[in-house]
């Protein structure tokens, strides 16, 4: 396992003297995210994110399983991430680094902790069937900002997903194909989206969404996500150079205005999708509702 | 239908190739020559380290088998002793498969053996790995209701083929000689002879030549092998990296 | 208690709280709670699901006391610095070994120009409710990257090039405000071991408790026991010690981005009391030696 180059010092003092005239490397504004393409794939449940260079592949897919007996009620769900060499070669399968820790911990507690799946609609029969969610997140491409990316492309991919109809007798719990019954949405309570922060020049200068140069020059990032409502899913600022507390609430107002535009832009991308699948215009026939 | 692919999608891996073929998506990079752990370096040649990832869930046993077939047939292929010392790395990402593909009856290891191998020839094409031949494989099924060999089949036919008896994958290499075998099931040693034959005919058949089994007719285009797509992407690879050149 | 009189007078408390909260620095004095509750002040403008109306938490606390605060410093012989702290019942045993020459000094060890700071957290089987064996899970592990990165910026690591400072703690005994009982007694036993920092960080929790969840009136809790943080969203922030700087903030709850100023600001004043408590430790350990 190769080490991850480190940045030289001729870049990292061209970084830092950019940014104190104002400037980022790639021209963006201080609080710009780098150009965010979303696509889905052919299947429901699949999201590419391209966020700069950086790319992410989720896939969810469903499971039928019987629920963890402390939990009669509630279906699984879990999210996966485990870096390959693909993105970097310093990533070694089977040993996790720290970055790798902390993006599963971050996704973990902005997603799941954060209830964003309701996981109660996920059980089939208390205490015997329910259906296993899992988000497997692929690092395809690794150019900083893999936190921001892993998180809209985990969201997308679960608002796109369909799972399979059931029909429930008494005990016994029939799982319909596609073919047989349109599958259903999950039922997303809230849609929380990360937005990190790298800060400079001990704390005086903040950067939304590094790209990876960037990163390996910061004092110190700092984590937040939130849904577009405003509600705070979690904050996270391991260390680093200290900060004033102020520019830290100053930060809330400019993530959620990040989170409502990445909201509206996953809306509309979800909309477009949409559309395409209903080509003929077939679902709005066969909907049962009218224009009264 | 051939396969299509995109060399050098991605920024940081130093080669790398998407790869679509028969409902499968498959997306391959590599890295390399780079510094090697000192337990696996080798004094005379490169290591080379293949990792396959399953589009769903982490490596199983069965992820581990399929890149130790890859590793053997990928061995004699690149030119270790150029690069001693040394790693290549590659890394495989299935990231779509058939939907029908757990019951199509034949082993989901050896239906997406042949598509790794292409992406991961691609990649090393991408990343300018030396190489001493390139590289074409295919599948080939024999079902137990004829004895006609389907070639390449996808997971459709193969759902309609059931109950298959054996499947076989061949691959060849660029002066056409048997690289590397793997079947699974029941046959004779005539039948596995068939099978052979019908797959080298799809893998390099020269162009022109005479002859159209079934195996090409569903393959889809007449008259180009894989062999002949393979050698296109790479012509398409030197046209654009010698643009500078051939521009006026 | 109940009548509407009360009431009243808890909104008119409410109000003045919330005067104090914009302001910080103005906060009561410092005080060492000695965990006695205090029924003779009726001031406490709580009421949630965990706060009975006498006003009171669980513990007997009022809103910004602390729990009982006890610190050792260098209980271990053995060891380049160590200590022991007690925050409530949570109780935490730290060890420093270092600055020393790494374990793989030369492929995992720190950069060629400063030292690196590695963390090993370990739970006693005893420690919580439920005898249970952990092993180092994601939380764990997050709880070592934090300290160690919360380190590498405060300490002066480049004085020692080459080396590895090794913080192992041992939890004995778990009652919330985990991570801030960490981060306090991490910054003792690396003032025994005397290595050199720019200031100690401090941490402690506060929370925010409400009876709606978009209730505009929600009152601040500072530093909490293990009933509290499963009840209520907090957050642990660290700082170091003097200034208001906030070098650790972590908040793994769902809560209203109105409310994280309050929880803030009583965050950074339990911090300044922590950090006066800890130094009278230290000085107090200091004076064997004059």
């Amino acid at each position: 396992m190769p080490r991850e180059v480190e940045i030289s010092i001729i870049e990292r003092e061209f970084i830092q003297n950019a940014l104190q005239e104002g400037i980022r490397r790639d021209g963006r504004e201080f609080d710009a995210f780098r150009p965010l393409e979303l696509n889905f794939g052919d299947e429901y449940g699949v999201a590419d994110v391209q966020l700069g260079k950086t790319r992410v592949i989720v896939r969810i897919s469903v499971d039928v399983v019987a629920p963890p007996p402390e939990r009669k009620f509630d279906g699984v769900f879990q999210i996966v991430t485990e870096f390959s060499p693909m993105a970097s070669p310093a990533f070694e399968v089977g040993r996790p680094t720290d970055a790798e820790v902390i993006l599963s911990r971050v996704l973990e507690k902005a997603i799941r902790r954060s209830n964003a799946l309701d996981t109660e609609s996920l059980c089939i029969i208390a205490g015997l069937k329910c259906f296993a969610l899992r988000a497997d997140v692929h690092i395809v491409d690794h150019d900083g900002g893999l936190i921001d990316a892993s998180c809209i492309a985990v969201m997308a991919a679960l608002q796109h997903f369909r799972r399979p109809d059931v029909i429930v007798e008494g005990e016994k719990a029939t799982v319909l194909s596609t073919r047989e019954r349109d599958p259903i949405p999950l039922s997303i309570l809230h849609q929380p989206l990360s937005v990190t922060f790298s800060y400079y020049e001990e704390g005086n200068l903040f950067l939304v969404d590094a790209d990876l140069a960037e990163e390996q020059v910061r004092q110190g990032e700092i984590i937040i996500t939130m849904n577009r409502h405003g509600e705070i899913c979690q904050v996270n600022k391991y260390g680093g150079a200290p900060v004033e507390p102020l520019d830290l609430l100053n930060l809330n107002n400019v993530a959620l205005q990040k989170v409502k535009d990445i909201s509206k832009f996953i809306q509309q991308k979800l909309d477009e999708d949409a559309k395409k699948r209903d080509a003929g215009g077939l679902m709005a026939e066969l909907s049962a509702e009218n224009a009264r | 239908m051939h396969p299509t692919t995109q060399l050098s999608p991605l920024h940081r891996a130093d080669g790398s190739a998407t790869y679509t073929s028969n409902g499968y998506t498959i997306i391959g990079a590599v890295n390399g020559p780079i510094e090697v752990q000192r337990r696996d370096e080798l004094p005379t040649e490169a290591t080379l380290e293949v990792n396959v990832r399953p589009a769903v869930g982490v490596g199983s046993p069965r992820e581990r088998h399929l890149e130790t077939l890859l590793h053997g047939a990928l061995r004699s292929v690149v030119l270790t002793e150029s690069l001693p010392r040394s790693l290549v790395q590659i890394t495989l990402q299935v990231s779509g498969m058939p939907s029908e593909e757990g019951d199509c009856g034949v082993s989901s290891s050896l239906s997406i053996l042949p598509h790794l191998l292409h992406t991961a020839l691609l990649a090393l094409l991408s990343a300018s790995i030396p190489l001493s031949t390139i590289l074409t494989a295919a599948l080939v099924v024999i079902p137990s209701s004829s004895s006609t060999p389907l070639v390449s089949p996808t997971a459709n036919q193969l759902l309609r083929a059931k109950p298959i008896r054996s499947a076989h994958v061949f691959a060849f290499s660029g002066d056409g000689s048997l690289l590397m075998n793997e079947s699974d099931g029941v046959f004779s040693l005539q039948e596995w002879d068939e099978a052979v034959e019908a797959t080298e005919e799809v893998c390099c058949k020269e162009e022109g030549g005479v002859g159209l089994s079934e195996g090409m007719e569903v393959d889809g285009r007449e008259g180009g092998s894989l062999d002949t797509w393979l050698r296109e992407v790479v012509r398409g690879k030197v046209n654009w990296e010698m643009r500078w050149k051939t521009a006026r | 208690m109940t009548t509407a009189g009360k009431i009243v007078n808890n909104e008119i408390h409410l109000q003045s709280i919330h005067h104090q909260q914009t302001q910080p620095h103005q906060l009561h004095p410092p005080e060492h709670s000695d965990g006695e509750p205090e029924t003779k002040k009726q001031e406490m403008p709580l009421d949630t699901s965990t706060y009975s109306l006498a006003l009171l938490r669980l513990d007997g606390r009022r809103w910004n006391e602390l729990r009982r605060i006890h610190a050792q410093i260098n209980t271990q012989a053995a060891a380049d610095g160590s200590s022991y702290l007690e925050m409530g019942n949570t109780k935490v045993l730290c060890t420093v070994t270092g600055p020393a020459e790494g374990r793989q000094a030369g492929q995992r060890g720190a950069k060629d120009n400063e030292a690196k700071v590695e963390v090993e957290i370990g739970f006693a089987g005893f420690s919580g409710l439920e005898r249970r064996k952990r092993k180092s899970d994601k939380r764990t592990l997050e709880m070592q990257h934090t300290l160690s990165t919360a380190y590498s910026s405060l300490l002066l690591t480049h004085l020692y090039p080459h080396s590895t400072i090794t913080l192992t703690l041992h939890i004995l005994s778990q009652d919330g405000s985990m991570l801030a009982a960490c981060i306090n007694a991490s910054t003792l036993a690396l003032i025994d071991a005397g290595i050199p920092m720019s200031d100690y960080l401090v941490a402690c929790t506060a929370a925010s408790s409400a009876t709606t969840s978009d209730s505009d009136n929600s009152d601040p809790l500072l530093d909490l026991n293990n009933l509290e943080e499963q009840e209520l969203p907090f957050l642990t922030v660290g700082t170091l010690g003097r200034s208001d700087k906030v070098s650790v903030l972590i908040c793994e709850s769902r809560v209203r981005m109105e409310r994280m100023e309050s929880m803030l600001a009583v965050g950074i004043d339990g911090c300044k009391r922590m950090r006066e408590i800890l130094d009278g430790v230290v000085k107090e350990y200091g004076k064997r030696f004059s």
